[in-house]
């Protein structure tokens, strides 16, 4: 319990003495979580609008295929990431194994499946007539998309803060591909894993805290936004 | 009499069913036209083909002086002819808003947008209800919205499906009082409509939908069968 409380102790020095390293871990997995996320959200509420309003041939198997790498384990997708990005792999000329790069790609693998299901479910259930009237009013197909995600937003909120929490402290792929390298490659959840393993319990457990108040924040904040998202009387 | 457009051979079918295989349908200009029919006779899917927002398996159309396929017109329907839904959908957003919206997506600066809102709202005698959410209001309100969002854009014609259904008797009055003004302002107008007496007093023709094609019914046709009804009792 004497060891828990100085570690904290420690972690709370760590954190608010403005420690470089420790610092740099965190910009850089802010930096890499967010890269992926903005890369990924576009495309994946694109094909969950297309799976939702519009029918064509394989639909059904591709919203099955979606729902089904949703649960896939982040070391599988490292593991794949990692087969194709080294030397030996087709992707392997482009040297990007054990960079930031590499890690962006293994997180936008790992959080697409989860943003097309979870957008998907809420164009599902949006209005059609929403999507009618706009273009009955004018709206060209681009804009009456933005109308339709405007008027489904908080379940597309929901989804892409979903998607980035299952990013951000996702161990797996970013072990994997990134390699953990300090100043490179070393983000908060494979920074945890080493210095738990050393016994340093300090910096993991002040990196645990930024990812705990960076969890409750972002749920304080879609709450808020959704205070209006009552059902309408 | 003037046509505004006309439509030839609209086939449609949905899950292997056919629902429309209309021979002919030419909608007067600057009149109101009542459709009537059976639920599910394909009224709703008729508008639709006729706003453009459904594609039709067959459909030529004569609008402007041009013969067109749906896929040609489509453009220009979809600019000139606007279809309100049975319960007319309302952004998440204020009336203001909602009424802005056509505007703002036909290139219309806000300054502009703010006048004609300010104006429309007037007209439909909605100005106390401007900042009110849309999706608070009541069936009516929302009816009486709809028709001002679309009567905004200065449509060519107006596309109703049942836009009396499920209301009290004022909300009738007042939707029909707006529909009258609409009228009179040149606008075509074609309501489908159960409730034929509330319309009848405004339509100047009458389409019947029957197995999937128009069947033109004389004016004012349930006021004339009334009226013979009521000799005979006599």
């Amino acid at each position: 319990m004497n060891d828990l409380s100085q570690a904290s102790a420690s972690a709370f020095h760590l954190l608010l003495s403005g420690n470089s390293e420790i610092w740099e871990i965190i910009s850089l997995s802010f930096g890499v979580s967010f890269s992926a996320i903005l890369i990924a959200t576009p495309f994946a509420l694109l094909i969950a609008f297309v799976l939702a309003f519009f029918k064509f041939p394989f639909r059904r198997a591709l919203i099955s295929l979606f729902n089904t790498f949703m649960s896939v384990p982040a070391v599988i997708i490292g593991l794949s990431l990692y087969l194709i990005l080294s030397r030996s792999g087709p992707l392997g000329d482009l040297r990007l194994l054990f960079t930031s790069k590499a890690m962006i790609i293994g997180q936008i693998m790992l959080s697409f499946p989860l943003l097309v299901a979870m957008a998907h479910a809420s164009f599902q259930a949006a209005d059609r007539r929403a999507w009618e009237t706009a273009i009955t009013l004018g709206a060209r197909p681009f804009r009456a998309l933005f109308t339709l995600m405007y008027e489904v937003r908080f379940g597309l909120i929901a989804a892409v803060v979903a998607g980035f929490g299952r990013v951000v402290a996702e161990i797996g792929c970013s072990m994997m591909v990134g390699g953990n390298i300090l100043h490179s490659t070393r983000n908060i959840p494979t920074a945890i894993a080493l210095e738990t393993s050393k016994g340093e319990f300090a910096q993991g457990i002040a990196l645990g805290m930024v990812l705990l108040v960076l969890s409750l924040g972002l749920n304080a904040g879609v709450s808020i936004f959704q205070g209006k998202g009552d059902l309408h009387t | 009499m003037n046509h505004l457009i006309e439509y030839r051979n609209i086939v449609i079918s949905l899950s292997g069913k056919l629902i429309l295989n209309v021979n002919q349908l030419a909608v007067p200009s600057h009149r109101c036209t009542l459709l009537t029919g059976k639920n599910g006779s394909g009224k709703t899917t008729l508008f639709k083909i006729m706003s453009g927002l459904l594609k039709p398996h067959s459909c030529s159309i004569h609008y402007q002086g041009l013969d067109l396929s749906w896929k040609q017109a489509k453009h220009f329907i979809q600019k000139d002819i606007i279809y309100l839904h049975q319960q007319p959908y309302l952004f998440d957003a204020s009336v203001v808003d909602n009424i802005a919206y056509g505007l703002y997506r036909a290139g219309e600066n806000k300054t502009n947008a703010h006048k004609k809102v300010i104006q429309a709202l007037e007209w439909a005698d909605l100005s106390h209800l401007a900042h009110r959410s849309a999706k608070q209001l009541s069936g009516g309100e929302k009816q009486r919205v709809a028709l001002t969002r679309a009567r905004i854009l200065s449509p060519r014609l107006l596309l109703l499906d049942e836009p009396t259904a499920s209301m009290d008797t004022d909300a009738k009055k007042q939707t029909s009082l707006l529909l009258q003004r609409l009228k009179a302002e040149g606008i075509s107008i074609i309501v489908s409509s159960h409730e034929a007496q509330t319309i009848e007093e405004i339509a100047d023709h009458h389409f019947h939908l029957e197995q999937g094609d128009i069947i033109k019914a004389p004016a004012k046709s349930n006021k004339i069968t009334k009226l013979n009804l009521a000799k005979k009792m006599q």
